[in-house]
């Protein structure tokens, strides 16, 4: 009843409801996108998108889930955004270096360029191997993954909000972190 | 043999570098900046929208259109009342001018 009463004065475009909002998400938000993506400037940038989104898209909510879970799939679905287009300029970047047009192009550059200031500086080596092994993942695996093992979600609530049943997030956790732990062999065995 | 225990060694302390990872707070100015983005947007979107709403602009593109095909329909038949006048005065040999009228009764008289 209380969340009904706010849905409905986020629908009616009050600037208290959404100072409230904010308030109540901007953390969690954050964290999901700094999980997905290892850069704060790049982060904070993604959650504000995400509330932008919420003010836009809020008259369409149905109200089939709750606000939280309905928050947190526009955060995935904007982070996965952001990932992809990052990942379409590299390969354009890619395709201009093949054709001889002169673009300083480094393959890796996004994902070991890290700025997660929750990573520890013994750590940091590690944690870029990992981020960019997950990056290689398909999409899927890779949600499943980095919302379970690096934002601490359940499965239960995984599955809310990647509107899929808890034995397939389950199946899909078990397939991720069977093929990181291949990635990353393959990784060590180049480097040792 | 000792390789791949290695190997297996990092792979689980790269998997476990997961649990280590410290939370990170959002900026203090956030909030701000995010209410600030909000409401710039939808107050750009208010001045076009407060009185002049979308369903006013179509019914005073409709009203436009209306008087405009009205206008036309009554400019047409205007024009062949016209011409019907000046058929029914050439046949009959009556004129519009009352005094030509006059003069042309005076001499028939």
């Amino acid at each position: 009843m209380e969340e009904e009463k706010f849905i409905q004065e986020l629908k009616d475009g009050k600037k208290f409801a959404y100072s409230k909002l904010i308030e109540l998400f901007e953390q969690k938000v954050f964290t999901t996108c700094i999980s997905f993506v290892p850069n704060k400037e790049d982060a904070e940038d993604i959650a504000q998108e995400v509330f932008v989104e919420v003010f836009k898209s809020i008259n369409k909510f149905k109200e089939n889930s709750k606000l939280s879970t309905w928050i947190y799939r526009i955060t995935t679905n904007k982070c996965l955004e952001f990932i992809r287009k990052k990942n379409t300029k590299k390969r354009f970047a890619f395709l201009q270096s093949i054709l001889g047009n002169e673009i300083p192009f480094d393959k890796t550059q996004y994902f070991t360029e890290m700025n997660h200031p929750g990573i520890l500086l013994e750590n940091q080596e590690q944690s870029e191997i990992l981020f960019k092994a997950i990056n290689k993942l398909p999409e899927d695996q890779r949600v499943v993954f980095t919302l379970s093992k690096i934002d601490g979600f359940s499965n239960k609530e995984i599955s809310e909000i990647t509107n899929k049943s808890v034995s397939s997030v389950e199946s899909l956790m078990f397939r991720s972190k069977k093929n990181l732990k291949k990635l990353l062999e393959n990784f060590y065995k180049k480097n040792m | 043999m000792k390789t791949t225990n290695n190997i297996h060694e990092k792979i689980n302390s790269t998997l476990s570098v997961c649990d280590t990872i410290g939370d990170v707070k959002v900026s203090p100015f956030f909030k701000d900046k995010t209410m600030q983005r909000l409401f710039e947007e939808k107050e750009e979107e208010t001045v076009y929208s407060s009185w002049f709403a979308t369903k006013l602009q179509l019914a005073t593109l409709l009203c436009f259109v209306v008087l405009n095909a009205l206008a036309l329909i009554r400019l047409n038949s205007t024009n062949k009342y016209d011409v019907n006048v000046n058929e029914s005065t050439n046949l009959y040999g009556l004129f519009y001018d009352s005094e030509t009228s006059i003069l042309i009764n005076l001499k028939d008289e």
